[in-house]
């Protein structure tokens, strides 16, 4: 034979398997899952991949990401199917769209009880000063927090660049007025530098203002304290101004931090791909506020990766996750354990 | 049989408190001498602050007069200079010149110590292969271990911002010096050094005006290994809170923001070239005495 003939017979050979693979996966099929890069999501998707795979049938790879990153990607590109964790707040208006156009749907409005984002302080800091239960207390003290490059002026951490609370932060920054007040932004470049800031701060005794949110094994670690941060701003403040980047909106005005909203965001593919039951199993997945703080200080603790916690989530709280499967999916699982 | 599919793994509890044995060591020695080693370094972080400052607030005609006139010194090269300044113009009529200076400050700080620093070490391997075999492996490791996996305990004793960002510059970036500085003198003719014994000369005198000026070529390809290393590092320091021109990549990379990457990609790319061709110019120059360029 020639050379081209053994070439596209050897190709033809090559196709005809691979097809016949892919048609030996029905059933549920190819799903794609968002592996954000904080321990609670990770968790939440490994915790997801094994439920899918060994209850339903589905083949599920996990593709790593960040709340912008993979929004835009399945926005833009319908992928990943799921989105664990996604905290609406950053992109409510397209998410919206894309809801109403069917492209995507927030099946699960709720899948983590207990949640907050806010501003924080040491509770060494509190114990010093007690009268610091609020923002507006903390913001008269400059002195009490002054920024590592210039102990001028107080320093106020924020978020890495990218994170949708960056922008929040920034916008908060002048709608507090806190430049006038005599405090200056630390840019804390990566998820790392921000919990590095705050590790360092509290191990070595000494005080530390800026933003986080719960649940997070940082928090419950050094049991950190959240500020009262006053009156809701109104929702057009919050929405069409405080989201926005500074050039976007120059006049925000100082609010409260909006009731967290973290959503699963699906796909429409994989409502087609895993059918009613998966879409039932991500309804009904909601976890208990305790439960997933106690799971993040176990990774904490014990430096588990996500994937072994997502064992050990299964093996120990048996009781919560066998309410959102059905009968035949939980033995199949609680086998494969 | 498993013995063979499956590799025998440390038991599982005796490598987890082996981890917490060697966090729980290092926490107590950042709470002990972190505060010391804080303010060791504190007046090159006053520094640091001092020189971003000047950068930053002096009027810019002033900054790029003064770059002009270090390019026009370094290299005498007209061609050279105009780049220099054509480039610094575009660059702040882009939008970028804060961070421009952030950066240009940040990283002519840690050059200058890369070099400072990295010469010595590399004459001193040169001298001793026992040396060489010790500073060779801690090299390798300067080089291919991920940042972050230094900058963790760093962080924890130093903070985040300009210090702990200049020495994961400096980390990363002295190597190539010290390797090439070593290597340009080990390969230093060796009739040329018997000669100069053979005139009397003192072992530092060889080194001062036989060994180094021979293998200057060498050298300055190290210096020049340096400065594109270390410029490579920006991005990695916005991480850890470098202002300059790392942080809107960092935000580029989050958002999907292409020209924003683009632009202050390109922008150190600039800074790179420019800092590259005046040093390279100014080693030819004073090499100009051995009838060769390059």
């Amino acid at each position: 034979m020639t050379k081209i003939k053994k070439i596209l017979l050897s190709a033809i050979a090559v196709l005809t398997f691979t097809a016949f693979s892919s048609v030996a996966n029905a059933g549920c099929g190819k799903i794609t899952i968002a592996n954000m890069n904080w321990a609670s999501a990770g968790l939440m998707a490994e915790v997801d991949k094994v439920i899918l795979e060994k209850g339903y049938g589905c083949n599920v790879e996990l593709i790593p990401g960040a709340t912008m990153p993979s929004f835009t990607s399945m926005n833009e590109k319908g992928e990943p199917d799921i989105l664990p964790e996604f905290w609406a707040n950053a992109a409510l208006d397209a998410l919206t769209k894309a809801v109403g156009e069917g492209r995507m749907h927030s099946i699960n409005k709720a899948p983590i009880l207990g949640l907050g984002e806010g501003w924080w302080i040491p509770p060494s800091t509190l114990k010093k000063h007690p009268e610091l239960t609020t923002a507006a207390a903390v913001l008269a003290r400059p002195d009490l927090f002054p920024h590592p490059e210039d102990s001028s002026k107080g320093g106020f951490h924020i978020c890495p660049p990218g994170w949708a609370c960056e922008l929040i932060n920034k916008q908060m920054f002048n709608g507090w007025g806190m430049a006038a007040k005599g405090w200056k932004i630390v840019e804390t470049g990566s998820a790392a530098g921000l919990d590095g800031s705050m590790a360092k701060a509290v191990e070595r005794g000494e005080n530390w203002f800026g933003y986080y949110w719960s649940p997070t094994s940082l928090i419950g670690k050094y049991k950190m304290v959240g500020l009262d941060m006053g009156k809701w701003g109104g929702d057009d403040n919050w929405h069409k101004c405080l989201v926005k980047a500074e050039q976007d909106c120059a006049t925000p005005k100082q609010s409260s931090w909006i009731k967290s909203e973290v959503y699963t965001v699906t796909t429409d593919n994989y409502k087609k791909t895993a059918g009613k039951d998966g879409m039932n199993y991500l309804k009904k997945r909601v976890y208990p506020g305790e439960v997933m703080n106690g799971m993040l200080v176990y990774m904490a603790d014990n430096q588990a990766a996500p994937a072994d916690a997502a064992i050990e989530f299964l093996k120990k709280h048996e009781n919560v996750w066998t309410k959102w499967v059905s009968g035949g999916a939980a033995k199949k699982i609680k086998a494969s354990l | 049989m498993e013995f063979f599919t499956k590799i025998p793994v440390m038991e599982g509890t005796a490598l987890r408190d082996l981890k917490k044995g060697i966090d729980l060591s290092f926490r107590n020695f950042s709470r002990t001498y972190g505060e010391a080693i804080e303010g060791f370094f504190d007046p090159l972080l006053y520094f640091l602050i001092w020189l971003e400052k000047i950068l930053v607030s002096t009027p810019w005609p002033i900054v790029i007069g003064i770059f002009g006139l270090l390019a026009w010194l370094g290299s005498r090269s007209v061609k050279l200079v105009i780049g220099t300044v054509a480039s610094f113009l575009i660059i702040g009529y882009f939008g970028m010149w804060k961070d421009c200076m952030a950066t240009v400050a940040i990283i002519s700080v840690a050059t200058l110590v890369c070099i400072v620093v990295g010469i010595p070490i590399g004459v001193l391997m040169s001298k001793s292969n026992r040396v060489e075999k010790t500073i060779l492996p801690v090299l390798d490791m300067m080089q291919t271990i991920p940042s972050f996996v230094y900058l963790i305990p760093i962080i924890m004793l130093l903070g985040i911002g300009k210090v702990p960002g200049l020495i994961a510059v400096c980390i990363y970036a002295l190597p190539p010096v010290v390797r090439l500085t070593n290597l340009g003198i080990r390969e230093v003719d060796k009739e040329a050094l018997e000669a100069s014994e053979a005139f009397g000369a003192t072992p530092m005198q060889k080194l001062r005006s036989v060994q180094i000026p021979l293998s200057l070529p060498t050298i300055f390809a190290g210096i020049n290994q340096t400065i594109m290393m270390a410029l490579a590092m920006v991005v990695i320091a916005s991480m850890i809170g470098v202002r300059g021109l790392g942080v809107p990549i960092l935000q580029a990379i989050s958002n999907q923001y292409l020209a924003l990457g683009l632009m202050n990609g390109l922008a150190i790319v600039a800074l790179a070239i420019i800092f590259d061709r005046v040093t390279q110019e100014y080693g030819n120059r004073i090499q100009k005495h051995r009838g060769q360029k390059k």
